[in-house]
């Protein structure tokens, strides 16, 4: 693992990337201080961060569109996966690059801090709580860039996908306001969730007797549920969705609160999408 | 060694690879030899296991590759047929990386860069970028990758395809070379470096493998009769009339001559039966001279001919 994590370390900064990454992330986190906070004078420096998170949505795919879609292009995949090394060390090595370069970058911006702190009041335990945010939130962006990256073969393509990933995870909060809440929305939704479920079982297994009993445990739970406790099913639709809202999580950190809930919530996600990029380069060997 | 079994790789519809079985012993040259499209890269990711297997199994060491994959992949040094190359790296840092993934110790590494480097000739390249390389030496550097975890079998994807010739004398005489220590696999479209190199052939077409012998037995047993080639200083006329009174002359086939005066013809005879002497000596006693004889190698593409038509046959019987 130690092994890719440092060609992919060196590799950022022998090709333009890193320095466009920087670069980028850099240039737009400068002019937000310059025009946010010291034309205007105003020490609030939570609202700055809360801009940073909008760069992270076209900065984050830069830093992975080439991760796995370069290797694929340049047929070096076929040396990483024909020597002595296991799927998950590759996954692993490269997120932890990226990971890397993301908190270096991230950690020049703790000079704004120090500027705001000089000359103006600082909320230290917000800025704080919103750095520590700003760790777990960026590992779950990366994970979901990494495998992204893992499906293409293409870094435009790679970037492109990741971008309206990210986006689409940006906008389920204001999508997921919207969705219904009633009982019988929650019920069919949660209907709807057996029936895919069912359907991916098939697609890759086949096995009809599987599938079968998936749908009467599913059936079964959903009855049950609805019998015991209504409740489950009022905005069921709206919890659902809002597990994957990244953002929302944030907020919590920002106002210098630090809640294990959001930090288990991103490592697994995190943890999540990583096992899936894992399952997904294991299954392209099969196609 | 290494040991295929029924193995068999379906893209959708399409079968690549077609129950392919065989078994490789230690020591061993193989040369894989096909048209382009044969199956023949397919088999080797199998074998290598950067493919997985649509049924079938490949085991090495008694191993198999799905059930012991980094046991196995430590056994194996591949070169694909692109060299798998990071072209903004130098030669000496891709070789580290490439000890480093293959699980050379460290204290080793270094010692172990120089000796594969010497080996293949790319010493004096080693500080430079990969990216500015020629061909060939991206071809050695990718050699040199598949070496340097010192693995007993190299599997080499047409290593000298695209290189020029002083180059393909050279990679393979490496590779001869790398044969005395190592289990070699190597794939080609070409049949003279094949049996220059290999001492045994596995013949693949449309995923199937159609033959497996020595290079000199498949020639044999291929090659319907032996062809030779003349030129000789007479008449067509002339020519013809002393050769057809030779008995194990089957048939002649004449060329148009690039020397004035001269005739140039193919001449076949059975399987087996030299007939060099028996041409050189009526021809001579007739007083029309000698001015070349050789003996025509069969082309791939005649061997692909008769293995097809023969199969046909077969299956007509």
């Amino acid at each position: 693992m130690m092994a890719i994590l440092k060609r992919e370390l060196k590799s950022y900064f022998l090709t333009p990337i890193g320095y466009i990454y920087m670069g980028f992330f850099l240039l737009v986190a400068g002019v937000f201080f310059t025009f946010g906070n010291l034309i205007t004078r105003s020490s609030q420096y939570t609202g700055f961060l809360g801009g940073i998170l909008f760069i992270y949505l076209f900065a984050v795919p830069l830093l992975t569109m080439r991760l796995f879609s370069e290797e694929k292009r340049q047929r070096t995949d076929q040396l990483l996966l024909t020597s002595p090394i296991s799927i998950p060390e590759i996954v692993l090595g490269k997120f932890l690059a990226a990971f890397i370069v993301y908190l270096i970058t991230l950690a020049i911006t703790v000079m704004y801090a120090l500027v705001v702190g000089f000359f103006g009041d600082l909320s230290f335990w917000e800025t704080l709580g919103a750095y520590i945010g700003f760790i777990f939130l960026g590992a779950s962006y990366i994970s979901v860039g990494v495998f992204v990256s893992a499906g293409t073969e293409n870094q435009l393509t790679s970037a492109l996908v990741s971008f309206f990933s990210l986006l689409l995870i940006w906008l389920i909060d204001p999508i997921s306001n919207s969705l219904p809440v009633e009982l019988v929305a929650g019920v069919i939704f949660a209907g709807l969730l057996v029936l895919s479920l069912c359907g991916y079982i098939y697609l890759n297994t086949k096995n009809l007797y599987i599938t079968v009993a998936v749908l009467l445990i599913g059936a079964i739970i959903i009855a049950a549920a609805y019998f015991i406790e209504k409740g489950v099913f009022i905005g069921f639709m709206r919890k659902f969705f809002s597990w994957f809202s990244l953002n929302k999580r944030y907020e919590n950190f920002s106002m210098g609160l630090l809640k294990v809930d959001s930090l288990v919530y991103y490592l697994s996600f995190t943890g999540l999408f990583l096992f899936l990029t894992v399952r997904l380069i294991e299954k392209q060997r099969w196609v | 060694m290494i040991e295929a079994k029924d193995l068999v790789k379906r893209y959708g519809p399409h079968t690549a690879v077609d129950h392919a079985t065989f078994k490789i012993e230690r020591g061993e040259i193989v040369g894989f030899l096909g048209p382009n499209g044969a199956g023949k890269t397919t088999t080797m990711n199998m074998l290598t296991g950067y493919l997985s297997s649509t049924e079938g199994t490949v085991t090495v060491d008694g191993m198999n590759i799905l059930e012991h994959p980094l046991e196995v992949k430590k056994r194996i040094g591949y070169l694909p047929e692109n060299p798998p190359l990071y072209p903004e790296m130098t030669v000496r840092e891709y070789l580290q990386f490439a000890g480093e993934i293959k699980k050379v110790p460290k204290q080793e590494l270094g010692k172990r860069i120089d000796e594969v480097m010497h080996t293949v000739g790319i010493t004096d390249v080693a500080g430079r970028l990969v990216k500015n390389l020629s061909k060939g030496y991206k071809q050695r550097v990718g050699l040199a990758q598949a070496m340097i975890g010192k693995p007993d079998i190299l599997i080499l994807d047409e290593p000298t395809a695209g290189l020029d010739p002083k180059q393909i004398l050279e990679i393979r005489s490496l590779i001869k070379d790398l044969g005395k220590t190592h289990t070699v696999i190597l794939s080609s479209h070409i049949l003279p470096e094949v049996s220059a190199v290999c001492r045994r052939v596995l013949i693949i077409n449309q995923g199937k493998i159609v033959a497996d012998d020595t290079p000199e037995n498949l020639a044999k047993r291929l090659l319907g009769g032996s062809q030779l080639q003349l030129r000789v200083d007479g008449s067509v006329q002339q020519v013809e009339e002393v050769l057809r009174k030779i008995p194990t002359v089957k048939n002649l086939s004449f060329k148009e001559s690039q020397e004035p005066g001269t005739v140039e013809l193919i001449v076949e005879s059975d399987k087996d039966k030299d007939i060099r002497r028996d041409i050189s000596k009526a021809l001579g006693s007739a007083g029309l001279p000698i001015l070349m004889m050789r003996s025509l190698d069969m082309t791939l593409e005649e061997i692909f001919l008769h293995l097809t038509t023969k199969e046909e046959e077969v299956a007509k019987v």
